[in-house]
């Protein structure tokens, strides 16, 4: 599989002394979700400044389709596109103006009202963006970051402060730009997000990866092998769970099964949150 | 080039949109007003401080009250991730600059020129506006990298007013004694003022002028090149 960014030994440490990147090494494959997913301050945000090019100031050697990113020019900008955490738009011009704004300065651009339908903005689109709520702006951010239909998206929480019905938007969309031949970098705090979209993630803490691996095969890894088996025994509901290795003998089992009123039977997998807890020991808010 | 026109088209609709350039034309049409008020006589006196408070003071405050808003709003953030060059981004904020002031610097030589009979030397006072409001423009720009909001801003601002402008305009009015002139001379606001004079007044001295304007360019060029460096910094707020 061909990479898109090689990064090795990443280290960045801010003018006031905050070391936020410390050697970070990772690399995206072409086509991919890659995340990165770490508590609050971990660095997340600070990686993608550097892979974007808007912090200069680092070390080690982060390469772009094989290549210094230090070696491109503004041509680098027509080929990913960039949402910031917060939102980065010009309050008294309306939706639509800001994003002509921007789309001007690129030799390509997508579909500006298309894009604003989708993520549900196109009745907006002539109020000024000082009017709309903080979801709305972050649905125009993620507008911003497609405006140029990008090779590489950035995404930096980009379902931060959106509703179920908006997120699931913005996530179907991050999927639709995978599938037609994008690569996806998201930087995210939210386990669900990870395990729904991504095919690799990076856990992240205090500015170091600790584990990078597929959602999947860290649950496998950290998960607890288990059935998780609730019952109800007149009025009172019971809880048991079985291991899964060696469930087959369990009698205790099937005397439920054969016995019991079963209300729900589902595998105990841990979550990510649960495994992020295991691999970095520390606590997050999900 | 393309860029480049681009972004000052941007750079303008922007500007109008936050009444920005409306506010610069309400302060020019005040200036004529007092012109009006003043009567002939006096306002000849008057025209060249009020084209320098339009070019210089004006420049400071338009151009610092649009830097502060894009910094609030993040919107250089968004700028900075597009394929645009930043000597583009910051040439187009300071031409448009200069083109606000020019047009007040016209409207108001225009009306003192027809009005009031007063000399102007337009060919004189344009290319001079144009200069005074590059290099106040960047004093502008600079003041925003080193302040973090509008009331620092202003406070910094006072501050330049106090140390530079006001000598200036008491200078202006012959209200201190020529000896202090030449130590004004440090001063982009009294050579600005200097330069505004000759526009309207034939016996210009040479020497200060050259002196001044060799000073205004290099000063620019020190400013500008310190706002290259520190606003992606700022922007970002690294
Ligand atoms: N401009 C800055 N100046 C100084 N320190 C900073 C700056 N920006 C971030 N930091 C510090 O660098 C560290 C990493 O910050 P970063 O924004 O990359 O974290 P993050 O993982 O994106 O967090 P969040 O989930 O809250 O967005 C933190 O300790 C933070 O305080
Ligand atoms: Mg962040």
């Amino acid at each position: 599989m061909k990479s898109v960014f090689d990064i090795e030994d990443l280290g960045f440490t801010y003018r006031k002394g905050v070391r936020a990147v410390d050697g970070v090494s990772f690399t995206v494959q072409k086509g991919e979700i890659f995340g990165l997913l770490g508590p609050s301050g971990a660095g997340k945000s600070t990686t993608q400044k550097i892979l974007t090019r808007l912090l200069h100031r680092f070390e080690g050697t982060v390469r772009f389709e094989g290549r210094d990113l230090r070696s491109y020019g503004n041509e680098f900008y027509e080929r990913i596109g960039v949402g910031f955490e917060l939102p980065v738009h010009f309050s008294k011009l309306t939706g639509k103006e800001n994003m002509e704004f921007f789309a001007r300065l690129y030799s390509k651009t997508a579909d500006i009202d298309s894009l604003l339908q989708r993520v549900g903005l196109f009745e907006d689109r002539d109020r000024l963006v000082g009017e709309y709520s903080k979801g709305m702006k972050m649905r125009l951010n993620f507008v911003r970051a497609m405006l140029n239909d990008p090779e590489v998206l950035f995404l930096d929480e980009a379902t931060n402060g959106l509703d179920p019905k908006n997120a699931r938007i913005i996530k179907d969309l991050i999927r639709e730009f995978q599938s037609s031949g994008g690569t996806v970098l998201l930087s995210t705090h939210l386990m669900g997000d990870v395990e729904e979209l991504c095919d690799r993630v990076g856990f992240i803490t205090d500015g170091r990866i600790r584990e990078i691996a597929s959602p999947r095969d860290l649950k496998l890894r950290h998960g607890r092998r288990e059935l998780v088996v609730e019952y109800r025994e007149g009025k009172t509901q019971h809880t048991e769970r079985f291991n899964l290795d060696t469930i087959g003998e369990d009698e205790r089992f099937f005397e439920l099964v054969r016995n019991k009123d079963i209300e729900t039977m589902h595998s105990g997998e841990t979550t990510l949150e649960e495994i992020f807890i295991k691999v970095t020991g520390e606590t997050v808010d999900a | 080039m393309r860029n480049l026109g681009l972004l000052l088209k941007g750079e303008v609709q922007r500007l109008l949109k936050y009444n920005i350039v409306q506010v610069g034309f309400g302060v020019t049409m005040l200036w004529v007003l007092v012109m009006f008020l003043l009567g002939r006589e006096e306002a000849g006196f008057f025209v060249p401080l009020f084209v320098f408070m339009d070019a210089a003071l004006m420049s400071v405050l338009l151009m610092g009250a649009g830097l502060i808003y894009e910094k609030q709003e993040n919107t250089v953030k968004s700028m900075l991730v597009a394929p645009v060059g930043l000597p583009h981004v910051i040439a187009s904020k300071l031409i448009s600059a200069v083109y606000v002031a020019l047009q007040s610097a016209l409207f108001i030589g225009l009306v003192a020129f027809f009005f009031f009979d007063v000399t102007v030397r337009f060919h004189i006072l344009l290319p001079v506006v144009a200069l005074v409001a590059l290099v106040h423009a960047a004093i502008g720009f600079a003041l925003t990298l080193v302040t973090d909001d509008f009331t620092s801003f202003i406070a910094l601002l006072a501050v330049y007013m106090i140390v530079f402008t006001f000598p200036s305009i008491f200078y202006a009015l012959d209200l201190t004694g020529e000896i202090l002139e030449m130590l004004l001379i440090i001063s982009p606001a009294h050579a600005s003022m200097l330069w505004i004079e000759t526009a309207f007044d034939e016996a210009a001295r040479t020497v200060l002028l050259v002196l001044g304007s060799v000073y205004l360019l290099i000063l620019s060029a020190a400013l500008i090149w310190f706002v290259g460096r520190k606003y992606p910094e700022s922007a970002i707020r690294e």
